[in-house]
Order: C-alpha cells, then structure tokens, then sequence
C-alpha cells in the first residue's frame, strides 16, 4: 500500500475508528480524542497529496500516477480493480479537495464543539472525505460510481444530522432521492458503455483509447445520460431542488459538501469524460444551455431570499450552472478552473456565514443581523474579500475564472449563452452585496449579544481569504501577460478558440462593468437601510416562491405515485388478483358442496365407497404387476 | 464423506424428533436445536472446503428408493445449490440467537423441521424427493403463522397454503408427466434430474410441462398477480419464519426457475423468456410503488422483497454472465439484507409492540446501536455501495443493457425504486422527535449484536470485495453459459 491508496483509506479508517468508539458508548464526551482523529486523517491525507502533487508537477502532462490496491470483480468481461489514478485534473481536484478539506475540518471542530453527537458527526465527515477522495482518484468509472454514490450517502447523513426536527431529515431524503434520479442516468450510461466496449477492458484509459469501437448513434445517449447524472449531484434544472434544502445540515457541511467539493463532482465527471464529449458537441450544447439556464434562475431566485445559507445555496447552483457551461462548450480548463477558484470563495462564504450565524446564537436571516462590520472585523474582512471575488472584480480569483468562461462562450459563438452568462454576472454581484450589505452595514436591527468565536473557526477564514485573493492569478491568460499556468497544467483536451486580445480586454472591461452595476444597484438599495422585497406583484411573489417548482414537483410526482400506489392495493389487489382466487376458492366450495352429499353419514355407504375403492386399486395393482 | 449431505438435510430433523420422544425441557431443547445447527453448519464448512467451482454435481449420493418408478434419494451440491444451502446453515443458528428466550416449545421444533425442508429441496436431484421437501417447508410455515401468528393470521396461514398448494399440484403433475414420458420414451422409470434433463420432449408438451413448473415458481418468488398471500402472511408470520419466508423460500422459486427451468427445458423457457421478463420489470416498480404507503413495517418490506425477487427474475432469464452472476450474487445478499431487516423488525416488535411506522419514532436518540443496524440493513436493501446488494444490482442492470437498451432502461429503475420507500420509512422510524413510547427504548444487547454482526460484516465483505466470492460461483455460471448456448444451437 503505498502513496494513493493511503490517501484515500486514511479517511476511511479514521471513520471506522471513530464510529466503533462513537457506537461503543455514544454519551460519553471524548472530544479530545475525537478531534485528534477527525482532524488528523485529512491532515494526513493533504500531506501525502501535496507529495503526490510535487510528483506531477516535476513530470511531463502525460505522467500519471497509477496504484492498483486489489482486484474488486471479475465476472464474464467484467474486472473492475480498486484502482487509483492520478493525472493532472485529478491532481487538482486533489490538492482543493484535502487542503479545503482539511481546513474545514479543523472549523469544523471548533463549529461543533459541544454538540452530543460531535464523534458521529466526524465520523460521516471522514467518510465523506474518504468517498470523496475514491471518486476523483478512481482510475475506472466503476469505482468513480461507488464513490458518487458513498459521498451522496454522506450528504443524506449530514444533511438529515439533526434528525430530531422532521423537516431536516425531509430535506435529506428529498437530496437522496433527487441524486438517485440522476444515479440512475449515470448508471445507465456507464452500463451502455460497458456493454459498447465489452471485453476491451474498462479504466479511463482503455475507454478512451477504444472509443471509437461505440456505435456513433449511442454515444450521444451515452453523453446525456451521464450528464443526468451530473445534473443531480451538481444541482442543475431540473434535479437542483435539493439543494437549498440541503442547507438544514450544519453549516461546515455545507461548507465543504454542497459547495467546495461534492457538488463540483459532476464537473468533474463531465470533465474527466472530456474525450467523449469532444465527440458529441451537440450534447455539449445541451449541457451548456441547461448550466446558462440554471445559473441565470438560481440567481433570480437568490436576489430574493432572506437566508443567509439559502441565497448561498442559490448562488452555489449559479456558479456551477457556469461551470458547465464551460464543459459543455469544450472549454474544460477553463471549467475545472472555476471549480477551483470556487472551492476557495465559496467555502469561505459559507465559514463566513456560519460564523455569522453562530456569534448570533444560530440566527439565519439575514433582516435580523445588521452592523456586524465592527464587531466581526475578521468575518467581515475575509467575507469583502470573498463576495468581491464571487462578484468577479478583478484581481480577486472569480474574475479571472469567470471571464475565461464567458470568453469562452464568446469565442464558440454561443451568443446566447454568453449573453445569459453576462447577465448572471450582474445578478451575481447585486445579490452577493445586497447580503454583504444588510448583513455587515446598516443599523442592528435585532440587539445580539455577540458569541465569541473560537480561533478554529476564524484562522481558517484568515487561509482562504488568501486563497479566494490570489489563486486566480494562476490562470493569468497571456493577454494580460500571464501564460494561463493553470490551463497548462491540467491540460485538458479544450476546444480550440480564438478570440483577439482586443475582443478579450472588451469582455473583460464588460464583465468588470457588470461586477461594478451590481454593486452600485446593491448599494444604493440595501447600503444605507436594508428594506426587504414588498412581495407585490405577480413577479415578486413568483420569485420570491422560488417559482413553485417544489410545489409543481408534488403535484405532478409525488401526490401521482402515492395515489398509483393505493390503486394498486385497492384495485389491482383486492379487486382483481384477490377476485380471482376467490372465485376459485368459491368454485371449489360449489363442488366440495356437491361432494359432500355424498358424505351422508350413512355407514352402509361408506363401507360401499371403501368397498369401491379397493377395488379399483385392486384392479390397478393387478394390471401394473401382472400385466393384465 | 459420501454421506455427508444426508447428515446436513436430516440432522436437524433427527434432533427434533429425539427431543420430541425423550420430551426434553425447553432447555435441552434449546441446546439441541442450537448443537444440530452449529453441527450442520460445520459439516456445510467442510462441503464448501472440499468444493470444486469447476467440478460441477459434487458429494454426490443415490440410493434406490421406490424402485418400481424409478425414484432414488438422490442429492448432490453444485455452485447453485452451495449457495442457497449456505444461506440456510449460517441463517438458522442467528434465528435460534434470535428466538433464545422463546418459550413456546413448538416454535424450535418447527423451525427444525423448516431447516430439513428448505436444505432438502435445494439439494435434492430428484424431482420427486424435491417435490415432497418442497411440500414439506410449506407445513412449519403454516403451523408458525397458523398458531403463533398476529393480525387475521388464521386466515392468513390458510391463503398462503392455498394459494402456493395451487403451485406446486400443477407442478406435480408435470412432474408425474415428465416420469411417464420418460417411461415411455426408455421403457422404464426415472424421476432423476440427469435423466429427465436429456428427455427430448415433443415441443407441445414442453410448453405445459414448463407452465406447471413455472406457475409453481412464480407463486413462490411471487411475481406480479401471483402475489396477495406475501403481504399479509409476512404481516402475520413471527419473526423467525418470515426471515426463512423471504431470505430462503421466495428465492427457492428463482432456484427452480434456475434448475429446473434450464435443466429440463431450456429451449422452452426461453420460449417463455419475454413473458417472465415482462412480469419481472412489472414487478421490480409494481411492488416498489405498491411499498410506498405501507405503515405497517413487515408489509412494506414484504412488498420490497417482491421487488428485488423480480429483479432476481429478470437476471435469471436474461441468460447472460452478469444478469446469472448478479441474480446468484443477488439471492445471497438479498438473504442477508433482508434477513437483518426482519430481524431488526422482530426487536422493534420485542420492545414496543408495533410495526406500525406512525407510533414510531426518534429512535436513534435513545439507542444509537439499534438505529446504526437498522439503517444499516435499510439501507443496504437500497443496495448502497459498499453492501453486496449494489455489486448485485449493478451487474443485473449491466446484463440487462447487454440483452437490449430499453430493458436495461426499466431494469435501472431499480437505482430509484427502492428509495421510494427506504427514506421515507427511515424517516418515520428512527428519526423525528423521540415519542413517549419511545423513550424507554432499550439500545441492542450484546446477544443481539452478536446474532446481526454475522450478516452486517459478510454484507460489508460482498459490498467491498465481491472478488472473494465471485470464484466460487463464476465457473460454473460460465460452463452452464456454454452448454446453453450448444443446445440454443441444437434448437
């Protein structure tokens, strides 16, 4: 066992350990214990993964670290190995995921500190970790399907983890089942795929060398049924319901589940299935068009929602309905990219929310806090730093990431999409800084004693703060004298695009401009006064409502199958399969009762009926035996 | 070593039948019903040592029986029949953990007569010998839920024996037919599987033939409009033989499908093949939507037992190396899965006196441990990865894919069908707010951690390294594959 296997089981036994001690006595407070290890597993693994990145970074874009642990099937042409790979998407996933990942653990530990069930909630997060770290250093999507669906078994566990309110453990039944729905899309077109290239083995790599053995007509099936499965666990129109739901988990779940990593996992798939796309750029299309739509419409829905998690939660879905964007037009760097600057600014909105919400004694809404500026000077600073880099104000790292996507769009002559994607950057800042504003400036508008927050929570705030402020630069693209370091070393297969550097530095300005309106309209109406949205109007009411799509989901699904199901037990059972057997059971009573005349009571008759049937076993006996 | 087989069907029999005429206590018979498990379960061990995957029939007995019709003792284990016979030898000594302080002597001694039953039928290779095992498993059912039953279980107990009567007489008279054909077709008797399996059938004949072995089967597993007795005789069976009812018999229908279905007539069943496979998709979502509104636990997981079956049935008539070796893997896992769960339902029903989801509630925070088995076990009937149940599912929707693109569609389903409930149940049951019935809740005791932690740790050992057990069953699958496809060809 050496380098990658170590790094994905670390986080696994540590959740074994910590549940087996956590079951063992669940009352006692072992929060030493339970922090040393919680903590030190992630710890352990950013260790040996920044090893594992030193290693790539010394070595050409095809090197690849490959480690097989053990064989997991072989069945017909079925072998499948617990294998992992890492090439250089995964090195940056893997770098983002254990680094963030372990700073949001050690908040994580001054969060919950406190809470009666702090080992088990370490226990799902190491997991989630180990599951999390299995799908992007898979080396076959076999393997990548276990861990998809271990970090969505996660993410039910943490979302529901305060069970005792049953709306909680709604909320994470609704992200189970929506995520399902988009498994049973992957799993489809993992199987497809498989039965396409059955017996020319089934890793990324052979995959990819043996592509063009797959029927041109399935590969788009192929493409899309992916992407369903992409549109659940990324919280894209229409399986992204969830999401905001999702938010009833305590708040370093979301931190590190639904916004730095998890969620980001179906751009990842899409990205690591790149050479398949490249051959579908309908499909490509159709995935772009679904992420313009989905980020335009969680951010209108943003504008208008008053909790602080929710409106991060919407603006999660907008920045990965970006991401995709950019996968779907075939500009994959620039994609991963945005996942990457992302993971940094939008995990420290969360911490920075969840910090928030914690000094205000779990105070979600936002028209409830007010004036935090002066009494939170670090929560305010990192959290300034973060809105301006998800409202993309340069230099901060969503400008950068942001502006690579729209240029792409623009540069693919997807105009539309551009458009949609320019306009969402508006929104974007308007509704990130009318949170910023209600929140940090204004009068208190509820007198809060403010708790004290403990150095766990706030140092990890003070790293990515820098991180949110700096990692954009990586992606400096050479019109601005840069040589897009980052793009060059994932070196995904992008569409090739051009744009002039006069087009480049207009879109730029553009979307700067679009930064700077959002702010100014946000100031203007939420800088001085917070006044929250009249609800008048059709409009306002709409969005406000999040559209009525939850209530048209229960309409038109749930409410259907519940009563299809009392159909079935009150029709199909009992009328027809119970009328059925019945009717036999009765037809035979019928006869029995003309039997039974026969049954008299008479002894004369029976001794005539044995009489009979002896004879006629009699007769039989003597004609088997003796031939007769 | 040649007997070893007769030792496994009959110890448990033996032993209740000794117990029963010397009239032992209710501890002796405790410790005789336990010692003949755990015996049974060590001379199974020594089977599976000395097993061959490759080798096909293996420890072999026959020994003429009612000579005249050609009707032998005649037993045998292949791959097949070692993992269903595996199931019931490590299932059997976790029910007696289970009913450790039952009182009421019948419960042991049937349970003991149900072991000879189910072992035998999956053991015997001839049609007649199976036939009157499978007759036998039927009457400890019927005793369990006939007199220690809940609910309407009297007549419960009686629409179960009737309706699974009505299966197995049309399958007795295939079976009297099949004899007759093969005495006229030679000259003389034979019931052995070997020999009726090379009997050429006029293509008439066949069909009904396999009908009557068909209708048998598919009220046993049940499928779709064979199934009203499963609910309510889950509702009312006690715990112990509604674990033997959906983890050993309803796959015994599967098993038949399996062995007699091929062995006898493969060209005919696949001539069935399109009609089982419809009934089977019609299943796998019939059952899951038909699970959605039950309260009561028992039905709801009766009705999701139908759905894995059928999806177990699917995998068994595609014919391919991942719809068998899935729906094999399937029959194991399902067994323990659904073994826990009832299980875990039984302890419920122990400490609170209902399996009703609405007076439930908030368990998990007065008893961790009862809430991580029984989410555990919930959740790997929705075939979670890491349980051997997703390793199942996955490889029938692959052979599924592979038999055509708009099965493999309907067979997928089974990624959502099963949450449809699962979540919804969990919900009610072990999370929410800690009701007043509730709170004295007492958390799992050592006896019962020890009887669950079996079936929690081989679930994990499918889930995380199906490596391990595929050898055991892939030669085989791959050899029955081959000689398929000869007699495809000779068809």
């Amino acid at each position: 066992m050496s380098l990658l296997s170590l790094i994905v089981l670390i986080p696994f036994f540590s959740s074994l350990l910590l549940a087996l001690v956590y079951l063992a006595n669940p009352l006692r407070e072992r929060y030493a214990f339970y922090t040393a290890v919680g903590v030190l597993a992630p710890v352990i693994s950013t260790i040996l993964a920044f090893q594992a990145g030193w290693e790539m970074l010394g070595n050409g874009a095809e090197f690849v670290i490959r480690e097989r642990l053990f064989e997991w099937i072989a069945l017909g042409e079925f072998k499948i190995a617990v294998a992992f790979m890492v090439d250089r998407l995964s090195a940056v996933m893997l770098f983002f995921i254990t680094f963030i990942g372990t700073l949001i653990h050690i908040y994580a530990a001054g969060y919950m500190r406190g809470d009666a069930g702090y080992g088990k909630f370490f226990s799902f997060f190491n997991l989630f970790m180990g599951s999390m770290l299995l799908l992007i250093l898979a080396d076959n999507p076999i393997i990548m399907f276990v861990g998809w669906e271990l970090v969505g078994l996660c993410s039910y566990l943490l979302i529901g983890y305060y069970y005792s309110d049953p709306a909680n453990v709604r909320a994470a039944n609704k992200a189970f089942i929506l995520n399902r729905i988009g498994d049973f899309g992957f799993i489809s077109a993992l199987a497809l795929l498989f039965v396409a290239l059955e017996g020319s083995g089934y890793t990324f790599t052979a995959i990819q060398a043996n592509l063009s053995m797959v029927d041109s007509g399935l590969l788009p099936w192929i493409g899309a049924l992916l992407f369903v499965g992409a549109m659940g666990k990324s919280a894209q129109i229409p399986l992204y319901v969830w999401l905001p739901d999702a938010m009833a988990g305590p708040t370093p779940v979301s931190a590190l589940i639904h916004a730095a990593t998890m969620v980001t996992a179906g751009v990842y798939m899409v990205a690591r299935f790149s050479f398949l796309y490249n051959e579908i750029p309908q499909i490509g299309e159709f995935i772009a068009s679904i992420g313009a739509l989905s980020a335009l419409f969680a951010a209108i829905i943003a504008i208008f929602q008053e909790d602080i998690k929710k409106i991060l939660a919407y603006s999660t879905m907008s920045q990965l309905g970006y991401m995709f964007i950019a996968v779907g037009l075939g500009a994959y760097s620039s994609g991963i990219f945005h996942v990457f600057t992302h993971a940094f600014f939008k995990a420290l909105l969360f911490m920075g929310a969840g910090a928030v919400i914690l000094a205000l004694h779990h105070e979600q809404n936002i028209f409830k806090m007010g004036a935090l500026s002066g009494r939170l000077k670090v929560v305010f600073g990192t959290m300034l730093i973060a809105t301006l880099a998800i409202s993309g104000v340069p230099p901060f790292a969503g400008f950068f990431s942001k502006d690579a996507i729209l240029a792409a769009a623009f540069a693919s002559e997807h105009y539309f999409i551009w458009g949609v994607g320019t306009l969402t950057a508006f929104l974007t800042a308007f509704y990130m800084f009318r949170l910023f504003f209600v929140v940090f400036l204004g009068p208190a508008r509820k007198e809060h004693s403010i708790r004290p927050l403990s150095k766990m929570i706030t140092y990890p705030l003070v790293v990515l703060a820098i991180g949110s402020a700096t990692v954009g630069l990586l992606g400096l693209g050479e019109a601005y004298g840069g040589s897009d370091l980052f793009g060059a070393f994932v070196a995904l297969p992008d569409q090739k695009m051009h744009l002039s550097h006069r087009n480049e530095y207009l879109l730029a300005a553009l979307n700067t401009l679009m930064g700077f309106l959002g702010i100014g309209l946000a100031y203007r109406l939420f800088g001085k006064e917070a006044k929250r949205w009249s609800g008048d109007g059709a409009w306002q009411r709409l969005a406000i409502n999040k559209f009525y799509v939850d209530q048209l989901y229960e309409r038109i699904f749930v409410r259907p199958l519940f009563g299809i199901s009392h159909f079935f037990e009150r029709v199909i059972d009992r009328l027809v399969v119970d009328g059925i057997i019945n009717s036999i059971v009765f037809g035979y009573l019928y006869t029995g009762g003309l039997f039974a005349m026969l049954q008299n009571g008479k002894v004369r008759y029976y001794a005539l009926y044995i009489l009979f049937g002896v004879s006629l076993v009699s007769i039989f006996m003597l004609s088997a035996l003796e031939g007769l | 070593m040649e007997a070893i087989l007769t030792y496994i069907i009959f110890l448990p029999v033996l032993s209740a039948f000794f117990l029963g005429i010397s009239g032992a206590s209710l501890g002796w018979l405790r410790v005789g019903a336990i010692v003949s498990s755990l015996a049974v379960l060590v001379l199974s061990a020594i089977v599976l040592n000395g097993f061959d995957p490759s080798g096909g029939m293996q420890f072999v007995r026959i020994v003429p029986w009612i000579q005249n019709y050609g009707i032998s003792y005649y037993v045998g284990v292949d791959a097949l029949s070692l993992v269903f016979l595996l199931l019931i030898v490590l299932l059997l000594p976790i029910l007696y953990i289970y009913i450790w302080k039952e009182q009421r002597k019948g419960y042991w001694y049937n349970m003991m007569l149900l072991q000879t039953g189910v072992t035998g039928a999956v053991l015997s290779l001839d049609v007649i010998l199976f036939y009157l095992f499978w007759e036998t498993m039927l009457l400890p059912i019927f005793i369990m839920i006939g007199r220690y039953g809940s609910g309407r279980f009297r007549y419960n107990a009686m629409k179960i024996v009737l309706m699974t009567i009505l299966g197995s007489m049309s399958m007795f008279f295939s079976i009297l037919y099949l004899g007759y054909s093969f005495f006229e077709a030679t000259g003389s008797w034979s019931f052995a599987y070997n020999d009726l399996s090379g009997l050429q059938l006029g293509e008439q004949a066949s069909i009904w033939l396999a009908a009557g072995f068909l209708l048998a089967f598919a009220i046993k597993i049940p499928l779709v409009g064979f199934h009203t007795w499963m609910a309510p005789a889950y509702a009312s069976s006690p715990t112990p033989s509604v674990v033997i009812l959906s983890s050993i018999m309803a796959k015994l229908g599967i098993y038949g499908i399996w062995r007699f279905g091929y062995g006898l007539f493969e060209g005919t069943l696949l001539h069935y093949a399109p009609t089982i496979i419809f009934f089977a998709l019609m299943g796998l979502i019939f059952y899951a939507i038909h699970a959605m509104r039950e309260q009561n636990l028992r039905r709801m997981f009766a009705y999701s037992s139908g759905s894995h079956l059928s999806l177990i049935a699917l995998g068994v008539v595609l014919a391919n190396h991942y719809g068998w070796g899935g729906a094999l893997y399937f029959v194991a896992t399902h067994a323990l899965s659904s073994a826990g769960i009832f299980l875990m339902i039984g302890l419920l029903y122990k400490r609170t006196r209902s399996i009703d989801m609405s007076g439930l509630g908030g368990i998990a925070a007065v008893a961790p441990k009862f809430a991580f088995f029984f989410a555990f076990f919930s959740l790997s009937i929705a075939a979670i990865p890491g349980t051997g149940g997703f390793v199942a599912e996955l490889m029938i929707i692959i052979g599924a894919f592979k038999h055509s693109m708009w099965i493999g569609f309907v067979a997928a389903l089974t990624m959502v069908s099963a949450i449809l409930y699962i979540f919804r149940m969990l919900q009610e049951v072990i999370f929410g707010s800690t009701g007043a019935n509730i709170q004295n809740f007492e958390d799992l005791s050592v006896r019962e951690i020890l009887m669950l932690l079996p079936l929690l740790l081989l679930l994990l050992a499918t889930g995380v390294a199906p490596s391990l057990f595929m050898p055991l069953i892939e030669p085989q699958i791959n050899s029955s594959l081959i000689w398929l496809m000869q007699m495809r060809g000779g068809f």
